[in-house]
């Protein structure tokens, strides 16, 4: 039985929308609620996947797991501490322990930095390291962590002088360096060729697998998330609505929407050109500003009834070993 | 037998720039059948997107079209001037929905106001018609008409998208060019586009040229499939051929789609090409596959491989193919 | 394990070694890479050129010019008396027909003393040897001189004419210097002089007033002297005879001055100022002036429109009203009032001069700075908990570099060219001289109308020249500066 190493309860992020002076006399107060009440738990050594479409607050999530955005409620547990709220001092350790890598791997690196300042930037800022020469090792290890090899063939370019993939490599040993035990990875491949995607990927287990670490996978991309996370949550307009291994949630899906998306989802087989896709939803998705009553979903739902908008919204529960869903009606659902 | 509506033949699209001449679209040849899907796939840099605007002869600069022939409805319009082109042949037979166009709708016109001012480029017509036409386009890519009165920044990506197809379509054009029409999209929505777009085609009897650089998409929508490396066509042929269980015959297809995650299938081990895509400046000699190729042979480094048909409708250009 | 093809296309791959280095000699090295980079880019390397002749002249100013003193002297018009009025560069002459009489010193006349105990009788004669054809503009008799002492100075063309040119006493108790410019009331005497040659029609044309006596006197005794006078070249005496009354009385070192209508390599102004030192004296103060004004205001404003964006909210609003209070303030009525307060002086107007420059820059900087705020590796590096001065100076102010730079190079003749005008109004630094204040007074003097273009070319191409200077260096370094104009 793996530990727990982070842990989130009912965490919240709400935006402040602007209001117009009537709004301002009126003390109305409108609220873009990214990330409406989710609580999960992520297993050491595990890579736990976050899918959702634009604006489900996955993203946002990741941010409030690395502490550049302060959650408005909620709890967040990292490593047993609470790192809900946390000083200077405690948040420089969290910020070492925790890391990220981003989707866009030529706008994540300042493109006036060799790849050496990139690299130990981190080590200066957290004084790491104390000489140059010993901070070169340290990058240079990184690298080859990466399989970027010789490494002093790359520690002296720009980004500019990379492809996609050396790139992200690149932005993944910054996030290395440190040694955190936490990465979040915010859409990594989505900007790579096809062709290199896989590699990256591959990459990045091998890295986990060497040091033990943990990632959260940020991502839209369904197929990809079959293939590289462990466990995986679908989010729908900042709340989970099914949680499971990623197996169980793709093959036995039990939540309406995880079923429309998947059932979206492209598969490069034969025979499927002259048939229309069924997709099982409605309508479009609604502001997060403006959250419909009881469950959230109900107005796209194709299966809902009177009692998932006028009951109050389903929790997150717990319906075959380590499978959870936030539906009244999955069970009459196919 | 087929009915074509677009022939292209050797078409060579060069970008003169000041470190050289890079081959953008090298010696493509292929044809578009009436009331089919062609898809176009191959990964950044390949030359799917010179290609869109080569079709329409208009080449982002510095990119000229030195060779070659495009023929639609008889004509080489590469033969035609350019007030001929603009006149006759674009958004009247060929039209394009460009990468990320439903980012490029004038955010201080309404929608009415931007339809409408294309649809002047082209027809003049009493205010009634112009308008009864946009509305009708409209409704066909699924949307109401007060969508009409609203701004771009009222709009989902999805209806932007649509927006962006209906006004491909309004003039009625044999051949709509879609250049990753769904790329920016969610999953559902595009799901929904790729819908709106068969419906379109069996509907109004629409070709479509899909560019995608993503298989899986492309095997949904795609009648028959192109596949470009390089610049160059490497395969091409129907959704069976390519992605049936036969299998591709070009290796790099091959490797394309075993590098390929799937969603109803466990992958323990995904494939990838090592290397990236060479730099068309200074393209390698022989098959551009060569360096990544995982069965070069030597006659690959040297010869050329000429686009064979390898069955009927199949076409590879791969010396182990034929 | 797979094998690394991973290469970008059409990169060759770097080739530099990365070996263990002590603090000095990554300095060195960077030093020597970056070198080894300005090196190839052409007019990177003009600039610095130009920048170090600039120097040059700086550090070797006393040995070049002939006034040593100019800049204390500028406004000193006995210093620069000896010198001709308006004249042009001396190299003028390989330029043009016509050869312009050059600046001479006569020296050792001969001189015959008689003294008898009432009165001191002298007897000069100083030999001019003219060879030129645009005779000198005024000659001066200049002398050591006590006493009472009356003058009587004439002057014996080649050709045998003798023209009386002065008469004149002069009166001291003590020695003192004898200055006596002989052209002041000489165009009486040449007109009449010219009346016997010419004929009627020249004569009636010419007002006796405006003739300039030493064309004429130095002209052939022909008609059209007073219109289209020929040089008469040869042998000239210039006779002193005076009579000094009382036997203390005496004139002692005499030399005579011949003006010429050439001196110096750029000539001379309304006030005999060699223009040459002037100039040369004045690259100093430009430098000076230039490059402090523009560093300070540049880096002081970069740094708060970055500091201003990075942080937002009240500190943004807040920074942006002091930005706007400095900007609405007029700098011309301020260093009016300055002037009138305290003794206007060069560093009181540098200093004045960064205290509103800075605020050239700082909207430019401010957008600039709120679009890298949202960059993602702006994000990434709040990610690794990175401080705020480390964003801002780190990772926000190098992209700025570029724009700095070129805000740096354009700054610095605007600076110039604002104390310039400040001089303009008595308000400059009344104890040095600046090119500016050389401008101005060619203005004031209508230079240009008069057709002395060497009093004003010069110094407007030398601030022309050091603008290009700092722009050929500021745009070099971005070039280097900036990774992504490489095409390694």
């Amino acid at each position: 039985m793996s530990d727990v190493i982070l842990e989130l309860k009912n965490l919240q992020k709400w935006f402040p929308v602007r209001r117009n002076m009537t709004q301002v006399l009126k003390g109305e107060r409108n609220w873009v609620k990214a990330v409406d009440g989710i609580s999960l738990k992520i297993n050491r050594g595990e890579i736990f996947g976050l899918i959702g479409e634009s604006g489900c607050g996955k993203t946002t999530t990741g941010k409030l797991i690395m502490k550049l955005l302060e959650p408005t409620a909620g709890q967040m547990i990292f490593k047993g501490k609470d790192v809900t709220y946390l000083d200077k001092e405690a948040l420089s350790e969290h910020k070492r322990n925790v890391q990220m890598i981003f989707q866009d791997p030529y706008a994540s690196m300042n493109p006036r930095f060799k790849a050496r300042e990139v690299l130990t930037e981190p080590l200066l800022i957290h004084d790491i390291g104390g000489s140059r020469t010993a901070r070169g090792e340290m990058a240079a290890k990184a690298l080859e962590e990466v399989k970027l090899t010789p490494p002093e063939e790359f520690l002296d370019r720009y980004a500019h002088m990379l492809s996609g993939g050396q790139r992200q490599r690149i932005a993944t040993a910054r996030t290395l360096i440190l040694s955190p035990s936490f990465i979040v990875a915010d859409e990594p491949v989505s900007m790579i060729d096809l062709s290199t995607r896989a590699e990256i990927l591959q990459m990045m287990k091998d890295v986990q697998k060497d040091l033990g670490l943990t990632y959260l996978y940020i991502t839209h991309d369904l197929s990809t998330a079959r293939y590289f996370t462990d466990r995986i949550a679908v989010m729908y307009l900042g709340k989970i609505v099914e949680m499971g291994s990623v197996d169980e949630v793709v093959d036995n899906t039990k939540h309406p929407y995880t079923k429309a998306l998947i059932s979206a989802v492209c598969e490069p087989v034969s025979g499927k050109v002259n048939k229309m896709k069924e997709i099982p939803i409605k309508g479009e998705i609604p502001s997060a500003a403006d959250i419909p009553p009881g469950c959230r979903f109900h107005p796209r739902c194709i299966y809902a009834e009177s009692e998932c908008w006028e009951k109050e919204e389903p929790e997150l529960e717990e319906v075959e070993a380590g499978h959870l869903v936030a539906c009244r009606r999955y069970k009459e659902i196919t | 037998m087929d009915n074509r509506v677009l022939d292209v033949k050797n078409l060579k699209l060069y970008y003169f720039t000041s470190k050289g001449t890079v081959h953008g679209v090298d010696d493509v040849t292929f044809h578009v059948n009436e009331g089919e899907t062609l898809g176009v796939v191959g990964e950044s840099g390949c030359g799917k997107t010179s290609l869109g605007t080569a079709l329409l002869n208009m080449p982002t600069p510095p990119g000229k079209i030195i060779d070659g022939q495009i023929i639609v409805d008889g004509k080489d319009i590469l033969q035609l001037s350019e007030s001929s082109v603009r006149k006759h042949i674009r958004w009247e037979k060929i039209s394009m929905v460009f990468q990320g166009a439903m980012n490029c709708l004038t955010p201080v016109y309404s929608i009415e106001k931007i339809m409408l001012e294309t649809l002047r480029q082209h027809r003049d017509g009493r205010d009634n018609q112009a308008y009864e036409r946009i509305k009708k386009y409209v409704n066909l890519v699924g949307l109401s008409d007060d969508v009409l009165k609203r701004y771009p920044h009222e709009l989902s990506g999805g209806m932007k998208q649509r927006i962006v197809i209906a006004m491909a379509l309004f003039l009625e054009p044999k051949v709509v060019i879609c250049d990753e029409p769904t790329t920016a999209l969610d999953v559902v929505v595009q799901a929904q586009i790729i819908n709106l777009l068969k419906e379109l085609k069996t509907k109004l009897g629409l070709s479509f040229i899909f560019i995608t650089h993503d298989l899986a998409t492309e095997a949904e929508v795609s009648d028959r499939i192109m596949v470009m490396y390089a610049g160059q066509v490497a395969e091409i042929g129907t959704n069976e051929q390519i992605y049936g269980s036969q299998g591709s015959a070009h290796p790099y297809t091959q490797n394309l789609l075993a590098a390929t995650p799937r969603l109803h299938k466990k992958i323990e081990k995904l494939d990838f090409i090592p290397g990236t895509p060479p730099d068309l400046l200074d393209p390698p000699s022989g098959c551009r596959f060569h360096l990544r190729c995982p069965v070069v042979m030597d006659r690959c480094k040297k010869e050329v491989p000429p686009l064979k048909e390898i069955e009927s409708g199949h076409m590879a250009a791969c010396w182990r193919c034929y | 394990m797979s094998v690394n093809f991973d290469t970008p296309p059409g990169d060759k791959g770097s080739g530099l070694p990365v070996s263990r280095f002590s603090k000095i000699s990554d300095w060195k090295s960077a030093l020597c890479e970056f070198w080894k980079e300005f090196r190839t880019v052409k007019y990177g390397v003009i600039g610095l050129i130009l920048l170090l002749g600039f120097v040059l002249v700086i550090v070797f100013q006393p040995f070049i010019i002939p006034f040593p003193d100019a800049g204390e002297h500028w406004k000193d018009i006995t210093y620069w008396e000896n010198n001709p009025r308006n004249a042009a560069p001396i190299w003028v002459n390989w330029f043009r027909s016509e050869d312009g009489a050059v600046h001479e010193f006569l020296r050792e006349p001969e001189w015959a003393v008689k003294e008898t105990s009432r009165f001191t009788q002298i007897n000069g004669s100083f030999t001019y040897n003219y060879q030129y054809d645009l005779p000198p503009s005024e000659f001066t008799f200049k002398a050591l001189g006590k006493g009472n002492i009356t003058l009587q100075v004439e002057l014996e063309r080649p050709d045998g004419e003798v023209i009386n040119v002065l008469k004149k006493s002069i009166r001291s108790n003590k020695e003192s210097e004898v200055h006596i410019p002989l052209g002041n009331e000489l165009n009486r005497e040449a007109y009449n002089f010219a009346k016997r040659y010419d004929n009627k029609g020249n004569i009636s044309s010419v007002d006796s007033s405006l003739v300039k006596p030493f064309n004429i006197i130095f002209a052939r005794a022909q008609e059209g002297i007073l219109t289209n006078p020929e040089p008469l070249k040869g042998e000239y005496q210039i006779r002193i005879n005076a009579v000094a009354l009382g036997s203390s009385a005496y004139l002692n070192d005499p030399y005579l001055i011949a003006h010429g209508r050439v001196f110096g390599l750029l000539g001379t102004d309304r006030s005999k100022r060699d223009l040459w030192s002037g100039v040369v004296t004045g690259t100093r103060w430009a430098m000076l002036i230039g490059l402090l004004t523009a560093l300070v205001s540049v880096a002081v404003g970069v740094i708060f429109g970055v500091t201003a964006s990075y942080y937002g909210g009240w500190v943004d609003s807040f920074m942006m009203r002091v930005f706007e209070v400095f900007v609405s303030i007029p700098l011309l009525p301020v260093l009016i009032v300055m002037s009138a307060l305290y003794k206007p002086s060069i560093w009181n107007l540098i200093i004045m001069m960064c205290i509103f420059f800075w605020t050239g820059p700082v909207r430019t900087v401010r957008s600039m700075g709120l679009q890298i705020k949202e960059e993602t590796y702006i994000e990434a590096a709040h990610a690794l908990d990175a401080s705020d001065s480390r964003i801002i100076f780190k990772h926000m102010i190098p992209q700025l570099i570029p724009y700095a730079f070129a805000s740096m190079a354009l700054r610095v003749p605007t600076a110039i060219v604002y104390e310039a005008s400040i001089s303009l109004l008595g308000l400059g630094d009344a104890s040095i001289v600046t090119w500016g204040q050389i401008l101005h007074d060619a203005m004031n003097n209508g230079a240009v109308l008069q057709g002395l273009w060497w009093w004003v070319i010069p110094p407007g191409l030398t601030i022309a020249l050091m603008g290009m200077t700092f722009a050929f260096i500021g745009f070099s370094m971005d070039r280097i500066l900036n990774p992504k104009l490489k095409t390694r």
